[in-house]
């Protein structure tokens, strides 16, 4: 059969002329172009976004991005997918972070400890924080607080100081593990006020709180949310909390017992890999910021204990170095130790 | 109280709420049967799911359905295909996997469903009941009490293995050891790690149970030669018998109380429950020399003792507010989420949902033995497969699953090393059991030791005598029992050998 032949039996069984074709065809060309504009000019996100988080499953930093990457997927309108990788001390979740393509597909879910003391502590030479990853956005803080029982000897941080002076090295502090949130502020009230507690670690702070409550400890710290229900219940009295200002009633700050104000603060942080283009970095940080207007998003925080006290990634930027200078120093005096 | 169960009970009866949790034992049976994908894993990849629903009578039970199917879901690769998906299933997997060699796949799935089923009701009645007298013991036990009772595991483990107990304690011995390989747990400096970064954290739990329990029986089925027409059985096998059920009963209650004293203790968990409910029916059968090859008391014996695991375990998190592990701790967030804050007080402001709670839990049970009922011959079906089509899957799953665990690719080189460790022990016919429960036991035994010591500080004979009398009891009794069960194992063992020779 020819091509002529096969013209003929087109036209025999779709009878149409040539006009009545013309608008569809445009229409369909002018479809194909603006598709293919579109495509190239695409908005991004147009994938979803992996979320790395280098902790366990069912911690606080899990459930923290439970809750906003779920709100946040509304706002980018991709979903936000959580990777856990946990391992390392959260070393091995923010290696894989800093070696992902730098396309904003790719975040990282940290805290400052991981991101500023752990190169101390650890020493690992595989990526540098402040070179390898920009912040994205700061979630929320965490305040630490220093806690005793209620049924206890000590009713004030100065009972519990004067004794500590008095046998160095007797009273046991309970913490939630090596080189982060309770430890780490402990480390620094020893060394800032030079005292010394019997450190004993736990898994993570739940079994701490329970060893305090059991009496096997005489000393924890716990961020406040984690222990309303104790302090409410009467079982467990706040001796002191971290800042400059107080933030329970007749309880002094850590700056009045003489730490520094920016001890006992755990801020949780979205980075990104360094090399990601100013224009998706805009849209990620402008999608943080729409959420804490969300009502059902600051209500579920508040819910969980936490704070919605976001700040803006170029803002995170400063206390980024104030962080690295004091763990410096503190790694510093233990290795001098 | 009673009022207030009542009305926890009124809470409770609502279809959406049956849905939910019907739902939730799907998805958690589904992710369970999934080798590498933890329970914890999937709590986590809902909780969103549960919050969003905005209702602590449908998002909290619906966790919990997963929960309990993920525990069971656990024991249906293990009893199929010798691949133990999670810790849980360890002992599951020793006469599960004979029992189906031996074409009675059905009958073990089943059995471990009723096993589940029936402790776990149990279990969930006795927290129901229990829970305000029983919080008060939870936190007498520290980490100086759990050591002493790891360190009584080990030796259970060790006189009690199949075959020789030299050979027994050599496997416990190196399990042991594979558990020092990563970073002290204390200082953080890593140990036999050769420097390398990817030893840093230890080896991991799922590919070594993979490489252990699946990768020996692939290689097996492979050195068989043809195996291009032939499956395992042609039929999904058997029903289990009421009789069957019946003579397991006992096993199931002795079970049953091991796995819920093992829950109330936080930081022991299920697979040592698993185990000792295993040890415990292979010690009281009549023909304990049949275990290990296919018996369905051990089956029941695990499966009951896991499962009774899950209910306990919600005592601190409702009383204290102290997740003891991952589980609870996601639940905990899904509680503080729906505006509800465990801890001393939630009984009272709340009393009626953390029954209603609890009832749901007690309710998920009947659902869950309907959902089992239908989906066993399906999973069943597994062993109709023609192996040729089998052994490759089961290859890709043993890979794939290792790497879901925890998305590293050096666990895929830690799996083909035990799988080679597996594949050695089977041919010197070495247990590799008790390897596993050492590499388990040996670090927790580890670090609630160091703790031990850190909070005995320089008078240890003064904590061990006065403050802390339940560890010392348990050290002190440890070689007693150990010689009374090695002994009885051993008269055992010679009576199997003369019955072999006769």
């Amino acid at each position: 059969m020819s091509i002529g032949d096969f013209r003929s039996v087109i036209r025999s069984r779709f009878p149409c002329d040539r006009r009545s074709i013309r608008l569809p065809a445009i229409l369909f060309l002018v479809g194909i172009v603006l598709f293919r504009l579109s495509v190239v000019h695409a908005q991004y996100p147009e994938k979803p976004i992996t979320l790395v988080t280098p902790f366990a499953a069912g911690g606080s930093s899990d459930l923290n991005a439970r809750v906003f990457t779920s709100f946040l997927s509304g706002y980018l309108g991709q979903t936000v997918l959580i990777k856990l990788v946990p391992g390392q001390a959260g070393q091995k979740g923010t290696l894989e972070a800093v070696r992902s393509a730098p396309d904003g597909y790719t975040l990282l879910f940290t805290d400052n400890y991981r991101d500023q003391l752990h190169k101390y502590t650890f020493r690992n030479d595989a990526y540098d924080t402040n070179r390898d990853l920009v912040p994205v956005a700061r979630v929320n803080y965490g305040q630490i607080g220093i806690i005793v029982r209620t049924d206890g000897v000590y009713e004030t941080w100065a009972q519990l100081e004067a004794d500590a002076r008095a046998r160095p090295g007797e009273i046991s502090m309970s913490h939630s593990g090596l080189w982060v949130a309770l430890f780490v502020p402990m480390l620094q009230l020893m060394k800032d006020l030079d005292l010394s507690f019997r450190m004993v670690p736990y898994r993570g702070g739940g079994p701490a709180k329970a060893a305090l409550l059991a009496g096997d400890a005489d000393v924890s710290m716990a961020f406040p949310a984690t222990v309303v229900a104790d302090v409410e219940a009467g079982l467990i009295r706040v001796l002191a909390t971290a800042g400059s200002e107080r933030i329970l009633e007749g309880v002094p700050s850590f700056a009045e017992i003489g730490l520094s104000p920016t001890t006992g603060y755990i801020h949780r942080v979205v980075m990104a890999p360094i090399g990601i283009t100013e224009g998706r970095l805009r849209i990620l940080r402008e999608a943080f910021a729409q959420m804490q207007e969300e009502e059902a998003y600051r209500q579920m925080m508040t819910q969980l204990g936490e704070n919605t006290e976001y700040l803006d990634g170029a803002d995170y930027e400063a206390l980024r170095i104030q962080q690295s200078n004091d763990y410096q120093e503190l790694a510093q005096s233990l290795l001098d130790q | 109280m009673i009022e207030t169960l009542l009305a926890g009970l009124d809470a409770a009866l609502r279809i959406d709420t049956f849905v939910w949790i019907s739902g939730g034992l799907l998805l958690g049976m589904l992710m369970g049967s999934l080798p590498g994908f933890t329970t914890s894993m999937g709590m986590s990849l809902l909780v969103p799911i549960s919050f969003l629903v905005g209702d602590p009578l449908i998002g909290i039970p619906f966790l919990i359905g997963v929960y309990k199917g993920g525990i069971y879901g656990g024991s249906i690769p293990a009893i199929l295909i010798s691949m133990p998906g999670t810790g849980a299933s360890i002992a599951t997997v020793l006469d599960g996997y004979e029992l189906t060699k031996k074409g009675q796949a059905r009958k073990a799935l089943e059995m471990g469903l009723y096993a589940s089923v029936i402790s776990d009701l149990c279990s969930d009645i006795f927290t129901l009941v229990m829970i305000i007298p029983v919080a008060a013991i939870v936190l007498g036990f520290g980490p100086p009490e759990i050591a002493s009772i790891m360190f009584l595991s080990l030796v259970i483990i060790a006189v009690t293995s199949t075959g020789s107990v030299i050979k027994g304690l050599l496997m416990l011995c190196l399990g042991v050891w594979f558990g020092f390989v990563g970073a002290d747990p204390f200082s953080g400096m890593p140990r036999y790690t050769f420097g390398t970064n990817e030893l840093y954290d230890g080896f991991h739990l799922i590919p070594m149970l993979i490489g252990l329990f699946a990768l020996p029986e692939i290689f097996n089925a492979v050195k068989e030669g043809d195996i291009s027409g032939s499956s395992v059985g042609r039929f999904v096998g058997e029903r289990l018998r009421f009789d069957e059920l019946k003579k397991s009963l006992r096993t199931i209650g002795r079970s049953t109380v091991i796995g819920t004293g093992i829950g109330l203790i936080p930081g022991l968990g299920q697979p040592i429950a698993a185990m000792m409910g295993y040890i415990a029916a292979k010690n009281a059968s009549k023909h304990p020399e049949n275990f290990g090859k296919g018996e369905l008391d051990g089956v029941a014996g695990a499966e009951a003792a896991n499962n009774a695991v899950n209910g306990p375990t919600m005592v601190p998190l409702l009383t204290l507010g102290i997740p003891g592990d991952a589980v609870t701790a996601l639940l905990l967030g899904a509680f503080m989420m729906q505006g509800l804050r465990p801890g001393p007080a939630l009984l009272e402001t709340n009393g009626e949902i953390v029954f209603a709670i609890l009832i749901a839990m007690v309710i998920a049970n009947f659902l869950f033995l309907v959902l089992g009922y239908i989906s066993i011959p399906l999973f069943a079906r597994v062993v109709t497969i023609k192996r040729s089509l089998l052994i490759p899957v089961t290859i890709m799953l043993a890979f794939s699953g290792t790497y879901l665990a925890r998305s590293n690719p050096f666990d895929i080189v830690t799996l083909l090393g035990f799988g080679l460790v597996g594949i050695a022990a089977r041919s010197a016919k070495f247990d590799v059991a008790p390897m596993v429960m050492g590499f388990i036991l040996g670090r927790e035994l580890e670090y609630t030791f160091g703790q031990t010591l850190a909070l005995a500080g320089t008078d240890w004979v003064h904590f061990a005598l006065t403050e802390r009398i339940g560890m010392t009891v348990v050290v002190l009794a440890t070689p007693i029992v150990g010689a009374l069960l090695g002994v009885r194992m051993s008269r055992f063992r010679q009576r199997a050998l003369k019955g072999g020779q006769a």
